[in-house]
């Protein structure tokens, strides 16, 4: 494992100390005081500075240490978590992801921000108010809380010395100076009582409780016995397991928080106490009637580290140690690495067993059981599920051939094809399972979104969240946020009115923006809604007429009217902001929406706010459909899409106008649809009676009745897109491959509905498909 | 600790005994229960607390079963990680076996 690989796992680590760090602050935000969601919100911003000062990141450890400093005094009870501290915490763990993205893909971050938010978190662990922070009530601090000292630095983290900053932290820089031992003269120095328990899971991930006490030792004269009575005979004991414990008596000028940071990065997998005690009392006090011996040591024999200046540090040393430090910044997690080692891999049910036992004494843990999980390399996935694609493809090729060229039906064939079918069906949706997601991540990321856009608007403004784990394909998932951000941007900024107008209007100061997800028909719904203003109508109207889009005597419903919003270019905004006004937005959101196969929806209530409905697939790979034919062509319409199936009687058809049919069905009147004509498949209209019609839901919410001429069957097939393979094809989603191996084209339902309204296929985009 | 008239079985300890060696060298160990054993430290350059755990455990076991178990040599680094971590193994140096 090289470098930039250990690198890249720490960041991965970030990225879910940072979801952790957010979900925790807004349930604190919420109300909640479990110690243990302080406890896991501390843990992450400890965590991703304990990384980042193995890879010499500075900026991200010097504003952690800070942001650390402050939630210390939320975890001691010194600062009361109010409102008004959350929020800039809140804005602090926006800034501290900000870092993490530099320190990531490079760029810069807004130092002045960045300075601004430093300068709050300290105000309030000193128990002040924030400087310029326009604070409805200053934070109510339970006592003032001193400044912490700096932590000692960890050794062997770290390749280069890093400058004092303004807060006078030197990110984890360790000088080897005193490694021939301390100039002991006659001088007493406080002395120190520590009782170090390590857990099981200190070892598992990658501490070494000799390296721990070689650190402590470093720090004056000590005196150590280890406690062996727990351990168990040979053929009793895990051999991954921690048994020994220690008790220490040390002498040093460095203070507590020194002895303390030595275990800064296993202290929540260890019992760890540490009490300063009477100089002259430390050895009695602890080993009681336990024997200690003073330990003088040489300790060159130990050192990892090369003589060499400081700042000059191997790349295999700095690997370790980076490892090491990665290991450390992993919390309880549960996440297996796949550390390629073939006894560990032996071990692991005795090793779990033990870290179990473990957890179960460990009030610090984090405290979710969740199931084992291993990363997996999404490009492994990736074509796991080609290959399954592929594998269904032959599976129905093989189905076809069989029925084809065995007239005679062999009935342990045909079992034995079904049961093929059906595995593959399994291993497709187990495999399809591995890729989906929660929305969770993307819903969290709305809430800085929102934050800033009120920050920005002075607008007060509560995001709300349900169904946060609803799974989706990460396909699906990656491509949500952008659709989204744009939606959070206009509900907020455009959806809901300035505090005073909603106080005016006999609402509440703070507006609502609610996020939802949720299954429907094996689709993924996403709504978003706003309790501000609805959408201004006249003025919309009035806008689209302005820009030739309608003409001035246009009669236009509702729906048509809101739907104008998603036209490119078109926007209400009186002025350009940074925000919005530049006509920029929605058309883009129904734009990616619609080429993930997806649909918009929006609903509005003068007064009341807005509810925009997004429908998505579930996956890009694959997708049940109906396989019909139309003009001799075979097609898939996506069985999301169809409400029933039905054979149209004579007398249920009814022209109107020179070319418009309508279906009588349970008395009432539907639109019949002929997709052969539409498609230019035929020149003229085919009749319905010798086909079969297909009621259909279109974007809008009302049904059409698709015409085709027969259906084939129904089927899941794999998605291939026709954009890489071919090119786009107005009213064409995407293509498949059949059992025969021929192409059959999926039909983009939606597309097709509005051609028949009269809006042009070409203006239609189309399913940009996972192939 | 009593001792039998038989021939010692040897082990020699890796040099890395840290994490991924404690399995293998429980293994070793259990392999070679009912022997007298003297275990040859030279080489080790690195030990961690879990292995020393292992050890000590197996000179647990020695000693319930009634067979030698002791160090015949063992390296700088060994020493001083043993009494680093607060580990005695004077009474464990082979002397005459």
């Amino acid at each position: 494992m090289d470098m930039n690989e250990i690198k890249e796992i720490f960041f991965q680590e970030c990225e879910e100390q940072l979801a952790e760090l957010e979900s925790g602050l807004l349930r604190l935000n919420d109300g909640d005081r479990d110690p243990e969601t302080v406890n896991a919100v501390f843990r992450a911003v400890h965590s991703i500075k304990g990384g980042a000062g193995a890879f010499g990141l500075d900026d991200l450890v010097s504003f952690a240490h800070v942001f650390e400093t402050t939630l210390d005094c939320v975890r001691s009870n010194k600062l009361e978590p109010t409102q008004e501290v959350l929020k800039v915490m809140l804005k602090s763990a926006d800034v501290l992801a900000d870092l993490t993205n530099v320190a990531r893909d490079g760029g810069s971050v807004d130092q002045a921000r960045s300075a601004q938010l430093i300068r709050e978190l300290e105000a309030l662990a000193k128990g002040e108010a924030p400087p310029a922070a326009a604070t409805a009530e200053a934070p109510a601090p339970r006592a003032a809380a001193a400044p912490k000292a700096a932590p000692a630095p960890k050794p062997a983290a770290v390749a280069a010395v890093a400058a004092p900053n303004d807060q006078g932290f030197v990110p984890v820089a360790f000088s080897f100076d005193d490694f021939g031992g301390e100039e002991e003269a006659v001088i007493e120095h406080p002395a120190y009582e520590v009782v170090f328990k390590p857990k099981s899971e200190l070892y598992t991930k990658g501490n070494e409780a000799a390296l721990l006490l070689r650190d402590l030792s470093r720090l004056g004269e000590m005196s150590i016995h280890c406690n062996m009575d727990s351990l168990p005979p040979l053929d009793q004991m895990d051999p991954e397991a921690a048994y020994f414990s220690w008790k220490v008596s040390i002498k040093t000028d460095k203070g507590e928080d020194a002895v303390r940071s030595v275990f800064e990065f296993a202290e929540w997998d260890c019992e760890l106490d540490v009490l300063a005690v009477e100089t002259g009392e430390g050895a009695e006090a602890i080993g009681g009637d336990l024997p200690m011996q003073p330990v003088p040591f040489d300790l060159s024999a130990l050192d990892e580290e090369p003589h060499a200046p400081l700042g000059v540090v191997e790349e295999e040393e700095q690997i370790a140690a980076a490892q090491e430090a990665v290991a450390a910044a992993q919390t309880a997690s549960n996440v297996v690495q796949m550390a390629g080692s073939a006894s560990r891999a032996a071990a692991a049910d005795k090793g779990a067993a033990a870290a179990a036992a473990a957890a179960q004494n460990n009030a610090q843990q984090a405290s979710s059981a969740a199931a084992p999980t291993i990363r997996v390399d999404l490009d492994r996935v990736d074509r796991l599920i080609n290959l399954v694609g592929e594998l269904v493809i032959n599976q129905a090729m093989l189905s076809q051939s069989v029925i084809e060229n065995d007239s005679n039906g062999v009935s342990s064939i045909n079992m034995g094809l079904e049961e093929l079918q059906q595995l593959t069906r399994e291993i497709q949706d187990s495999v399809m399972a591995i890729r989906a997601q929660p929305v969770k991540p993307v819903f969290q990321r709305m809430a800085r979104t929102v934050r800033e856009i009120a920050d920005i608007t002075g607008k007060s403004v509560r995001l709300v969240t349900e169904g946060e784990n609803t799974e989706v394909d990460k396909t699906v998932i990656d491509k949500l946020a952008e659709p989204l951000t744009h939606m959070i941007r206009n509900a907020v900024d455009h959806g809901l009115e300035m505090p005073e107008k909603r106080l005016a209007a006999g609402k509440s100061a703070e507006g609502t923006v609610k996020l939802t997800a949720k299954h429907r028909s094996g689709r993924i719904v996403i709504e978003l809604s706003d309790d501000g203003a609805g959408i201004n109508r006249e003025k919309v109207r009035q806008k689209a007429i302005d820009n030739d889009l309608i003409a001035a005597d246009a009669n236009l419903s509702d729906e048509e009217i809101d739907n104008l919003i998603f036209h490119a270019g078109f926007s209400t905004a009186d002025k350009v902001s940074d925000l919005s006004g530049r006509g920029v937005g929605m058309d883009v959101v129904k734009r990616s929406i619609q080429a993930l196969g997806g649909r918009i929806n929006i609903s509005s209530k003068p007064g009341q706010g807005s509810v925009f409905t997004m429908s998505l697939p579930l996956t890009l790979a694959v997708l049940d459909g109906m396989v019909v034919t139309v003009a001799g062509q075979t097609l898939v319409v996506p069985l999301t899409a169809i409400v029933e199936t039905l054979q149209p009687d004579a007398a249920a058809i009814h022209s109107f106008g020179a070319t418009q049919r309508l279906i009588s069905i349970r008395n009432s009147f539907c639109p019949l649809v002929d997709v052969g004509r539409i498609l230019n498949f035929r020149a003229t209209q085919a009749n319905p009676v010798e086909g079969v019609a297909l009621l259909v839901e279109s974007e809008g919410g009302g049904q059409r009745a698709l015409m085709v001429d027969a259906i084939q069957g129904q089927r899941q097939v794999v998605i291939k897109s026709l954009e890489a393979n071919y090119t786009h094809v107005p009213g064409i989603a995407a293509a498949t491959i059949l059992g025969d191996g021929r192409v059959a084209l999926i039909l983009d339902v939606d597309a097709v509905v509005s051609a028949s309204r009269g809006q042009p296929l070409h203006l239609e985009t189309s399913l940009a498909a996972a192939g | 600790m009593a001792t039998r008239k038989a021939a010692p079985k040897s082990l020699s300890l890796a040099p890395i005994l840290d994490l991924n060696e404690a399995n293998a060298l429980h293994s070793k160990l259990m392999g070679l229960r009912g022997n007298n054993l003297v275990i040859d430290a030279s080489a080790v350059e690195r030990v961690g607390a879990l292995c020393v755990q292992v050890l000590m455990a197996g000179a647990k076991s020695w000693e319930e079963d009634k067979h030698a178990f002791a160090f015949s040599k063992v390296s700088d680094a060994f020493t001083k990680t043993t009494q680093l971590i607060g580990v005695n193994i004077d009474h464990l140096m082979a002397k005459e076996i």
